[in-house]
């Protein structure tokens, strides 16, 4: 059920790739600003959404659609503004703003434990990091390599790509009735309402995720904890290391400039 | 299953896929064209909350955890790297005063082209009106005002 009825599902697919991709090489930073170049960057951005939100399918409800639609929204445009922000610090905070509509399109597939750490892990500690770094190390001003990008047609082509023939395999996957059907459900849990509600949509949704998490999985969260401080001692050793190879290095430059 | 709420489920895992295929473009494309180390960092991150996107509708469908403890993985694997990546940006900025990826071009294979500067205008943006804010308290001793101050972000 498209609004045209001439234009295929796989030709609005198309031009909407096409269109992403015009629009991110238009908006990507090249040296100076251009304002023409960047209000037909976020026309054309704006056409390959809506030609994406065409050939997205009807969800269940209403509500749940117009959630759905909302934040995914403002995880996609939040994402393309974090790579074509010419300042970082603003590129963080796009990121930050992503990362909420990660975590509402989290919350709506029902994963109640991981939108909430998502914000409180992502937006809390990562890219506060992430900004500490910045401010340590961003010089006051635009810097000229960020008012620059490497290659911005062929990286725009080559994601437009990617996410055209993704979308186009997961059409297909989605079409085929056969591929992806729900696994057989354990036998306790077929009873009259439980087998419309499935084990990650019950009310103890986070306790039933935690047990999974430390029973089936118990070596692999000892493996993770070993891996944090790993790249915590790594990290300092870095660092600490880091600083005598640095006086090694002006030693030498001195020496050299010396001689 | 009832073949509706059958259809429902595929329609939000075809939903949220292209939702998590568009995150991970997006992040693609800027890791492969920005050149502040920082911001391919985020982009880096702007990928795995694409895959997190995908793992997650997947959960959701097939009605089991793995997708989400597998997401929980990424998480913490994400932390690990941001704290040691972070530490390898700050060491380069020390070196070379700059979070430029071209700064590290003596690194490249013999057979690539040497990235080149072209001549860049001094500075279109214009400056921001920040607010000025009526001072409070005595500044601490030493302080170099100006110094401390940031004219663009």
């Amino acid at each position: 059920m498209t609004p045209l009825p001439s234009l295929s599902p796989g030709m609005i697919l198309a031009g909407a790739v096409t269109a992403a991709a015009a629009s991110l090489w238009l908006l990507l930073p090249r040296g100076s600003e251009n304002r023409i170049a960047r209000r037909a960057g976020l026309v054309l951005g704006a056409a390959a959404l809506a030609g994406f939100i065409v050939t997205g399918r009807r969800l269940g409800g209403l509500g749940e659609e117009a959630v759905f639609l909302v934040v995914s929204l403002v995880a996609v445009i939040s994402g393309a503004a974090t790579i074509v922000t010419r300042s970082p610090v603003y590129s963080a905070i796009w990121f930050a703003l992503s990362l909420a509509g990660v975590a509402g399109v989290l919350l709506v597939l029902g994963a109640q434990f991981l939108g909430v750490a998502t914000i409180v892990v992502y937006a809390g500690a990562i890219l506060v990091m992430f900004l500490f770094v910045l401010m340590l190390a961003q010089p006051s001003g635009l810097a000229p390599y960020d008012r620059v990008s490497n290659e911005p047609l062929l990286s725009a082509v080559a994601g437009a790509v990617l996410l055209g023939l993704l979308s186009l395999s997961i059409g297909r996957l989605a079409a085929d009735p056969t591929c992806c059907a729900a696994p057989a459900r354990q036998p306790a849990a077929v009873t009259a309402d439980a087998a419309a509600t499935s084990d990650t949509l019950a009310v103890d949704q986070v306790a039933r995720l935690g047990g999974e998490l430390f029973g089936r999985h118990l070596l692999a969260v000892e493996v993770a904890g070993v891996l944090l401080l790993v790249a915590l001692i790594g990290a300092i050793a870095v660092v600490a290391r880091g600083e005598a190879a640095l006086e090694d290095d002006r030693r030498l430059a001195a020496g050299g400039a010396r001689r | 299953m009832n073949p509706l709420l059958a259809a429902a489920s595929t329609a939000l895992l075809h939903n949220a896929l292209i939702v998590g295929a568009m995150l991970f473009a997006l992040g693609l494309v800027g890791i492969l064209t920005r050149r502040n180390l920082i911001v391919m960092f985020l982009c880096a991150e702007l990928m795995l909350q694409g895959i997190s996107v995908s793992l997650v509708a997947w959960s959701r469908h097939h009605g089991d955890f793995g997708g989400q403890v597998l997401v929980i993985f990424v998480l913490t694997v994400a932390a690990c790297e941001a704290a040691v990546a972070l530490v390898f940006v700050l060491q380069a900025f020390a070196r070379t005063g700059r979070l430029d990826a071209a700064a590290w071009q003596g690194l490249r294979e013999a057979t690539l082209a040497r990235t080149v500067d072209h001549a860049l205008p001094a500075s279109d943006a214009s400056p921001p009106q920040w607010p000025r804010l009526s001072t409070a308290g005595v500044l601490p001793p030493g302080a170099d005002h100006d110094s401390l101050e940031r004219e663009h972000v």
